[in-house]
């Protein structure tokens, strides 16, 4: 049995019954496994695609789902479809794989941790005014003009600043010092 | 749109969803069916004027419960390939049932002493059984693919069989009120072959007309 089966299925019957504050944390959960399977198969923009249009299939039919079966299997039942229709449309000739509700529920999890653990690694080796910088610009999605306000420096400087925190990073990474 | 404002927007939208509401909706297709099936082979052909004696008959009940087992098991399956997950093969091994029976009823009516064989297979309308079959089952066939692009058919191929067979299943038990053949080796064989005729046209359109 998949280890979010019991906690998805709970808050799939209470957003049956409209609970809308569920419902969001079922498609905010489902998104994450959602990504992590399309990108795997598809590419970036069209991956991204593919998960907002399997979130409306998931809203629009979420009546197909019948509590006396597995709610993962309902889910990637539809991620499934949602692929081979992608597949279809660009007139792709792929095989996919019978693969199982596993594949949609599965490793991404421990993937996604790993990245997140590497990433702020990595990060606490800048000092920490650049760090903030480089979180909320680069992972939070703050614009930069933004940024500029909250630390009082010029966009220009904070555009130059982020660049050569990157870049020390990056040479970081290629001198092997993560070790 | 960014997947956030999607989510917010989807969850913003919702709407409770009442038990039971999509089974409904696929049985009130599936009678909405068999009605224009009923009034399309009324018009076609009518009843068989012995219809009043007949409906005692083992000739009929036959007919009658042969075609509405595999009907019955037939909903199953397209109940279940409306829904994303749910296993198809238990419905499908059900639907072995009705083709058993009628399978050891027409060995049993061949095999009585003095059988005419002939007759028993034949009977007097094998040319025109499956056609009429299947031209009654494709109001039902109709109104239950209407029902299924509304549920969410990963499968559609099987999808498309499953309603076929549940429509040609319909169509054979209409039927069954003007065809005056009685014997079980004429039904194993010709209402049968009508039912797989019209879940063959099923999958076929299936694959395309089942899209979502």
């Amino acid at each position: 049995m998949i280890a979010q089966e019991a906690q998805y299925r709970d808050w799939m019957l209470a957003a049956l019954m409209g609970d809308a504050g569920a419902y969001r944390k079922l498609l905010q959960g489902l998104t994450r496994h959602l990504r992590s399977y399309y990108a795997r198969r598809l590419d970036v923009a069209a991956a991204e695609d593919a998960v907002q249009e399997t979130l409306i299939a998931i809203h629009a039919r979420r009546a197909t789902y019948d509590p006396a079966l597995p709610f993962t299997a309902w889910v990637y039942g539809i991620a499934r479809y949602k692929l081979i229709d992608e597949y279809r449309r660009h007139k792709r000739r792929a095989t996919v794989p019978l693969d199982e509700a596993g594949e949609l529920f599965g490793h991404d999890e421990a993937e996604e941790a790993i990245a997140r653990r590497d990433v702020s690694k990595l990060l606490d080796r800048l000092p920490p005014a650049k760090r903030q910088l480089v979180k909320d610009i680069k992972l939070d999605g703050v614009s930069v003009a933004e940024a500029a306000k909250r630390t009082g420096m010029s966009e220009s400087s904070v555009k130059v600043t982020v660049h050569r925190a990157l870049k020390s990073l990056a040479e970081d990474l290629r001198d092997g010092k993560d070790r | 749109m960014r997947t956030d404002d999607l989510i917010a927007d989807l969850s913003g939208r919702l709407e409770p969803v009442a038990p039971g509401a999509l089974t409904r909706m696929l049985a009130t297709a599936a009678v909405l069916g068999l009605v224009c099936s009923a009034i399309l082979m009324l018009w076609m052909l009518g009843l068989r004027h012995d219809i009043a004696r007949a409906i005692m008959s083992f000739g009929m009940w036959t007919k009658l419960v042969y075609t509405f087992a595999i009907a019955g098991f037939g909903f199953w399956l397209v109940a279940r390939a409306g829904r994303p997950g749910a296993d198809m093969a238990r419905p499908a091994r059900f639907l072995a049932l009705p083709v058993l029976a009628i399978a050891l009823l027409a060995a049993a009516q061949l095999a009585a002493p003095g059988a005419d064989m002939r007759g028993l297979v034949m009977g007097h309308s094998s040319r025109v059984c499956a056609i009429r079959v299947i031209l009654i089952a494709l109001p039902t066939l109709a109104a239950t693919f209407w029902a299924l692009k509304r549920m969410a058919p990963t499968r559609l191929t099987l999808a498309g069989i499953g309603a076929g067979l549940f429509a040609g299943a319909v169509g054979g038990f209409v039927y069954s009120f003007h065809c005056t053949e009685s014997s079980a080796p004429f039904i194993g064989i010709w209402y049968s072959l009508g039912i797989v005729l019209t879940a063959g046209i099923g999958g076929l359109l299936g694959r395309d007309l089942l899209r979502w």
